[in-house]
């Protein structure tokens, strides 16, 4: 930071005007917030970068010794030398590694315009003060409480006297003076020691309980004689009626000057859980990432077809779901990452027909033809990239919705971001290492401390899509037995191990790094083989993958029985007669077995081809309209090569018999037409004559009477229906004065008035307790009048008695659509 | 890697065959799987909990068990499935039985939440009685069965270590004189008697009797041996003391005619399973003696009330021999559990290639039915139908066809239907052997089949098991019992002891074209094919237009 020559900026804009192009470069590139949109001067950059959430964002951002070093300089003078940091942040007995850190962190805070000034002014933004200093209702990640000066303030000049008396020092004219000669007393290590050693031993257990936060203590009118003591020479100053609290300089003091009980200036190290050799790492990672692919080709030929319908809220059906997991005999939760990573992939979309349902793209076909590893390459960065996370599948979100596969609930901006860093950390142990889970997680929490711990959840987001990536990326062949495979490796270089961790790299550096993992990973995946065994038990077992159109034919022709590293196929008279529906003669089976059988063709096997074939389309079934039936073959002929029949779709099906298209009826027409005189049969072969029909309904019942009104109301309803019109009677009669500037409604009409005369009439009804009548629109839509006398009004709703329903109800102030005072003379 | 072995994610290994580290590979996983299926090129052995715990009682790590994958298999092992086998192999030995110096039997565990987690298993509790510790808990001496039994089915394997009772001392040694236990008898043996009670699988006519002659001599005690009847019980008994030092007054017959009570005791499961009153009378005979060893014989019929007495002989070794350990019913892991473990088992041809069974042709012969039996078998009752194609006419002749081109030769026709027999053997002039032929006749007639005199004999199912024709070379088997595979294999078996002049036998298998025959036929067939068993199909038209398309 370059010290301007004519004194220290006076702001935080001054400080950021001094700096050169490259450190204002270097602060946007930390906090992109700044630049949407961009500022338009400086000032307005100092400004919108000490806005509050622009400050609280840039702070989550910190790692855990950045952060702990900006809490000590809130605690600090303001501004502080950096003697005083230096000091807060090692303690009297000056940690050597603390001391060798501090500068870097300062210089990340101040990289990030947090801090601003010079070495002997340093300067914490005001937000970030606000955010980490001490308040009675928030204490500080410190565990300090206020200083001297700030618990005194308020407190009577006498009583200030007293402690000054108590604690052994010299009566002052003024408050002022008396306040700094009590702090330089707790400032002063050896008088303060000295002060300390004549403290009862239970008054020291009562400072050692609040010495590291939270520093407030509550105690009785009548408070126990070590407290008294303390409280008697200001060591323990009164917050408020009931609690005393321990002044800053005095915890300082105890904690040997220190602001934080255990400051990490080094990030934990990842440690190695097991080391396996890397070849071993890589084959099995290889093989696993064979192992996705194929998942996902499956998973995808299910729906070749047409998958489940989309859920009108978005996502897949639970049902669906399982299904799914089912036909790839896996958990729900690993179908839903495959699910999730085909869709991020690009190779799995919703159709956007009326009647939505998911489907493979045409990215999908794509994809098929690229040979294995590039296939690979496609989901390994589409996974990396992705915000979609699939493990929160089957969670409920805030409103106790559950998450579904697919849906439109899953992403998770920061995901993309860990997965990148959990990788970029396996990345850093040496080759073959498989990282230890737990202080994987120490590390990136001590990266980003603040962004822990959202609401309820025990774990916080980040170390859960911390674990998912670890067990994703073994699923994907990333990882091989946990450590990072050569591929894996590929997928992340190019970036220090220790970069800032934003993972927005640019495209072009991310093909690059996609095309060198794919040529790592291509030798490692299995070559297709052209053959398979085929055996006498009416087997085929390929010892490896198949050729694609090899496979796809084979999987025609026979069941797979077993997946793996082989695939086993049985042949049975059902799959035979599926290949020969599928068009392929018996002949073509038999080449086809020659061919890519590395072993002769078993007796049996062939035997079942040719027995099946032998009764393949032995039966035939078509779909004809009417039939023309003759026992001279002669007159059919002579019908089939008349000009006039062709639009009837006549075809001879036995020498006695024509199938036509045409319906009986236009049938009969058409052959009358030609001179022939033909009779219509019924189903059962009779000769049907043609007459009259009489034409029926189906059984009906005669209509019963409808009476001239309403059906006499019983007891109950006509009760119900009196203490309604009663209590609508009063709220339309009471007599009320007319709102200000504006006729009176109608009696019958709901008030209306605007927002602010409402707000302001329902407050004033509040204060006074007086009733009002208002006009009500329910969630329904239904209008109603009531006479209410408001309680409370906060946050948009009213609280108040309702004279008409007899009991507190609670309203929407925008669903009132105006109110009235009642007339003196109605309340 | 270029190894023999693929892992499949179903767990079940593929081993080929004819890798140069086959052999090694098959010895490495042999312990922890089981071998399924065994055509000609590639093996199928699974990997199953029950497998795996057996490797585990016998001695085996997860670690061993890990590194043989790895060590043979072709393509990487998925990390899951080594996960899976490890965490398998752990739940084995957290329960364990043993004999408490007071309180008897007692589990015990060294994993606090098991015991808690099977002691809330309404099953268990009944088998069970006080907690002696928070670790301990007596167990009902004659529940021990029942218990491993239930554990099992749990997940939560025991192991015993209760040991077996020595039983009555009684001298019995092989007379190995002209012969010898040949070599996987041997190993049969050792596997048995080195894991205490378990099977024992061997093929039809691999000298399984010789197994249970060498256990015997091992034990040297009391034996009880149940067989399936009472010829089978007749040569047993011919065959130990032709085989051993025994004599036939040490050896005894518990039958429907006799009821002796010897040293060695021969039963068959028949009597043993007869009830009066509601009770069965002769399962007294578990306890009449202090049995040393127990030997059932073609352990795949055990019949369910022996079962649930099996349970409670687990103090006593068992050895249970079969050749095929497919029941019909589903029950094979309850003869695990209750025998014990399958502690030896070859595949087929492996023994055939040895040279120690017969190498055998099996041939299919596809009947078609004529136009008018087609018509009646379309409106058969439903249950008629299987006896209706099985007994065609034209498989008559295709029977006649065979015996008459393999005239000379020792020909058995098997068949399931009395009346279809009866015809067969009168057009054959042979005679029929059927369940209501008396004891005396069936052994006159297969000795005379044996010395040549008669060289076709018609047998119904009562010659199924255990009749010892040492000379058949040619079956042909016209109905059966639906699609029973373990029929089907002791069917084999009778052709497949060797033979004088070592030529080759043939199995034939005359079944009706389009109907459920040759539905039962497909999964009867379905064993011995996965046995490297293939069957040829040829056509009966083929056959009986005197074209000879066997050959």
């Amino acid at each position: 930071m370059p010290e301007g020559s004519g004194g220290s900026p006076r702001t935080l804009a001054e400080a950021l005007r001094a700096r050169d192009d490259e450190e204002l470069a270097a602060l946007l590139r930390a906090r992109p917030d700044l630049l949407s949109p961009v500022p338009n001067d400086v000032t307005q950059l100092a400004t919108r970068a000490g806005t509050r959430a622009s400050v609280v964002r840039a702070l989550e951002r910190l790692d855990r010794f950045a952060l702990q070093t900006a809490e000590a300089l809130a605690v600090a003078t303001d501004p502080a030398p950096y003697g005083e940091l230096l000091a807060l942040m090692t303690g009297d007995d000056r940690d050597a590694t603390t001391e060798a850190a501090l500068p870097q962190a300062l210089e990340t805070l101040r990289r990030q315009a947090l801090v601003w000034g010079g070495d002997d002014r340093l300067r914490l933004v005001r937000t970030a003060r606000e955010l980490l200093a001490p308040s009675p209702t928030r204490p500080s990640p410190t565990g300090l409480g206020p200083t001297v000066t700030e618990a005194t303030a308020g407190m009577s000049p006498g009583r200030l006297q007293e402690i000054l008396a108590v604690a052994g020092l010299p009566t002052t004219h003024d408050p002022v003076s008396a306040v700094a000669a009590l702090t330089s007393l707790f400032t002063d290590r050896t008088r303060m020691a000295a002060l300390l050693d004549t403290a009862p031993s239970d008054a020291l257990a009562v400072l050692d309980r609040l010495v590291w936060g939270p520093p407030y203590g509550e105690v009785t009118a009548d408070p126990t004689p070590p407290v008294r003591w303390l409280r008697d020479r200001g060591l323990l100053l009164p917050a408020s009626a009931r609690t005393v609290v321990l002044p800053r300089e005095v915890a300082l003091h105890l904690r040997a000057g220190r602001a934080h009980r255990t400051p990490e200036p080094v990030p934990p190290a990842v440690v190695p859980a097991a080391e396996h050799r890397p070849q071993i790492v890589d084959s099995t990672a290889a093989g696993q990432a064979f192992t996705a692919l194929t998942t996902v080709e499956d998973l995808l030929k299910d729906w070749h077809e047409g998958g489940p319908a989309v859920l009108r809220a978005g996502g897949l059906a639970v049902r669906d779901l399982k299904r799914t997991a089912a036909a790839l005999d896996t958990s729900e939760q690993l179908a839903a990452f495959w699910l999730e990573l085909a869709y991020s992939a690009g190779l799995l979309a919703t159709d956007g027909e009326a009647d939505e349902r998911y489907a493979p793209t045409p990215a999908y076909d794509e994809w098929l033809e690229l040979p294995p590893a590039e296939r690979w390459g496609e989901l390994a960065v589409a996974w990396l990239t992705a915000t979609r996370t699939p493990g929160l599948v089957g969670s409920q979100d805030a409103k106790g919705r559950t998450l579904s596969a697919l849906g439109p609930e899953l992403d998770r901006s920061v995901a993309a971001e860990v997965r990148h860093r959990v990788l970029k950390l396996a990345a850093g142990l040496p080759h073959g290492a498989a990282p230890d889970p737990e202080t994987l997680l120490a590390r990136l929490r001590w990266e980003r401390p603040l962004r822990g711990d959202t609401a309820g959840t025990g774990k916080d987001l980040r170390a859960r899509v911390a674990t998912w990536t670890l067990s994703e990326a073994e699923l994907l062949g990333v990882t091989g037995r946990g450590a990072l495979s050569t591929h894996g490796r590929a997928l992340l270089d190019g970036e220090p191990v220790d970069g800032d961790g934003d993972a927005h790299a640019d495209g072009d550096a991310l093909a690059d790094r996609r095309a060198r993992a794919v040529k790592a990973l291509a030798p490692l995946l299995p070559e297709p083989l052209d053959h398979v065994l085929l055996q006498a038990d009416l087997t085929a077992v390929a010892p490896g993958p198949l050729e694609r159109p090899l496979a796809e034919t084979l999987a025609v022709l026979a069941d797979v029985e077993s997946k793996g590293g082989a695939t086993v196929y049985r042949f049975t008279p059902a799959s035979v007669r599926r290949a020969l529906d599928a068009g392929k003669a018996a002949s073509d089976l038999h080449t086809f077995l020659v061919t890519h059988s590395r072993t002769p063709v078993p007796q049996p096997l062939s035997y079942l081809i040719d027995d099946v074939a032998r009764r393949h389309g032995h039966l035939r079934i078509g779909a004809a309209s009417a039939y023309v039936r003759c026992d001279d073959d002669a007159v059919l002929g002579e019908i089939l090569a008349d000009k006039r029949s062709h639009g009837l779709g006549l075809r001879r099906l036995a020498p006695t018999v024509l199938a036509a298209q045409a319906d009986p009826g236009a049938l009969l027409e058409g052959l009358r037409a030609m001179g022939y005189a033909p009779a219509a049969e019924s189903a059962e072969g009779d000769v049907l004559i043609t007459r009259a029909h009489a034409r029926r309904t189906p059984p009906r019942t005669a209509p019963s009477p409808v009476p001239e009104g309403p059906p006499v109301p019983d007891r109950t309803l006509l009760g119900a229906a009196v203490k309604a019109i009663r209590a609508g009677d009063m709220a339309a009669t009471v007599a009320r004065k007319p709102a200000a500037e504006q006729v009176g409604p109608r009696p019958g009409e709901l008030p209306r008035t605007t927002s602010a005369e409402t707000l302001a009439t329902v407050q004033a009804a509040a204060l006074t307790g007086s009733a009002l009548w208002i006009g009500y629109v329910n969630a329904e839509g239904t209008a109603s009048q009531r006479v209410i006398a408001p309680v409370r009004v906060e946050g948009g709703f009213v609280t108040a008695y309702d004279h008409t329903a007899d009991e507190v109800r609670t309203y929407p102030l925008h669903r009132i659509t105006g109110v009235a005072e009642l007339a003196d003379d109605a309340t | 890697m270029n190894g023999p072995l693929i892992v499949q994610s179903d767990k079940t290994l593929l081993l080929e065959v004819d890798h140069e580290q086959a052999d090694a590979c098959r010895r490495a996983i042999a312990p922890f799987a089981e071998l399924e299926r065994a055509p000609e090129h590639i093996h199928t052995y699974r990997v199953t909990p029950l497998g795996l715990w057996n490797a585990r009682a016998a001695g085996h790590d997860a670690e061993q068990v890990v590194d043989a994958l790895v060590e043979y298999s072709r393509y990487p092992v998925p990390h899951a499935l080594l996960v899976d086998v490890a965490e398998t192999m752990a739940r084995y030995g957290r329960l364990t039985l043993s004999k408490h110096p007071t309180h008897g039997l007692v589990l015990t565990t060294t994993d606090r939440p098991v015991l808690e987690e099977i002691l809330r298993s309404r099953k268990i509790q009944p088998l069970v009685g006080n907690r002696i510790d928070p670790d301990t808990v007596a167990v009902h001496p004659s529940e021990r069965g029942q218990i491993k039994q239930t554990l099992l089915k749990l997940g939560w394997p025991a192991e015993d270590l209760a040991g077996y009772v020595d039983g009555e001392a009684h001298r019995i040694d092989l007379d190995e004189s002209g012969w010898a236990l040949r070599p996987y008898q041997k190993q049969a043996v050792e596997g048995f008697w080195h894991g205490g009670s378990g099977v024992v699988v061997l093929p039809c006519g691999a000298g399984k009797t010789l197994v249970g002659a060498g256990a015997m001599a091992q034990a040297k005690a009391t034996t009880l041996i149940l067989v399936t009847n009472t010829v089978s019980a007749r040569q047993w008994k011919h065959e130990l003391v032709r085989r051993t030092t025994l004599t036939e007054d040490e050896i005894g017959e518990y039958s429907g005619t006799k009821k002796e009570i010897r040293p060695v005791t021969i039963a068959t499961y028949q009597v043993l399973t007869t009830k009066r009153k509601g009770i069965y009378p002769h399962l007294e005979l578990f306890d009449s003696r202090d049995w040393g060893l127990v030997v059932y014989d073609e352990v795949h019929l055990l019949p369910a009330p022996v079962f649930k007495f099996t349970a409670d002989l687990q103090a006593r070794r068992r050895l249970g021999l079969t050749a095929t350990l497919v029941r019909e019913d589903g029950r094979e892991s309850d003869v695990f559990s209750l025998i014990g473990p399958k502690r030896f088992d070859a595949p087929w041809k492996e023994i055939e290639a040895q040279g120690y069974i017969a190498p055998a042709d099996c041939v299919e012969v596809r009947v078609n039915l004529s136009d008018s039996e087609r018509l009646a078998y379309a409106t058969a009752e439903q249950e008629e139908k299987y006896r209706f194609c099985a007994t065609t006419a034209t498989k008559r002749r295709v029977t006649e066809q065979l015996v008459h081109k393999h005239a000379g030769q020792q020909i058995l026709v098997i068949g399931q239907y009395i009346d279809q027999l009866d015809e067969l053997g009168e057009h054959l002039e042979a005679p029929v052997i059927k369940g209501e032929t008396p004891n005396a006749q069936r052994e006159k007639l297969f000795d005379a089949f044996r010395s040549g005199e008669i060289s076709v004999l018609v047998v119904s199912k009562v010659a199924n098991f255990s009749i010892d024709l040492p000379e058949a070379t040619i079956a042909i088997q016209v109905s059966g019992t639906f699609g029973s595979r373990q029929e089907e294999a002791q069917r084999l078996g009778r052709v497949l002891r060797p033979k004088a002049d070592g030529h080759k036998a043939h199995f034939y298998s005359v079944v009706a074209r389009d109907t459920i025959d040759q539905d039962f036929a497909a999964h009867r067939q379905r064993f011995l094919a996965e046995q490297g068993y293939a069957y040829r199909i040829v056509d009966a038209d083929e056959l009986l237009a005197g074209e000879d398309p066997v050959h």
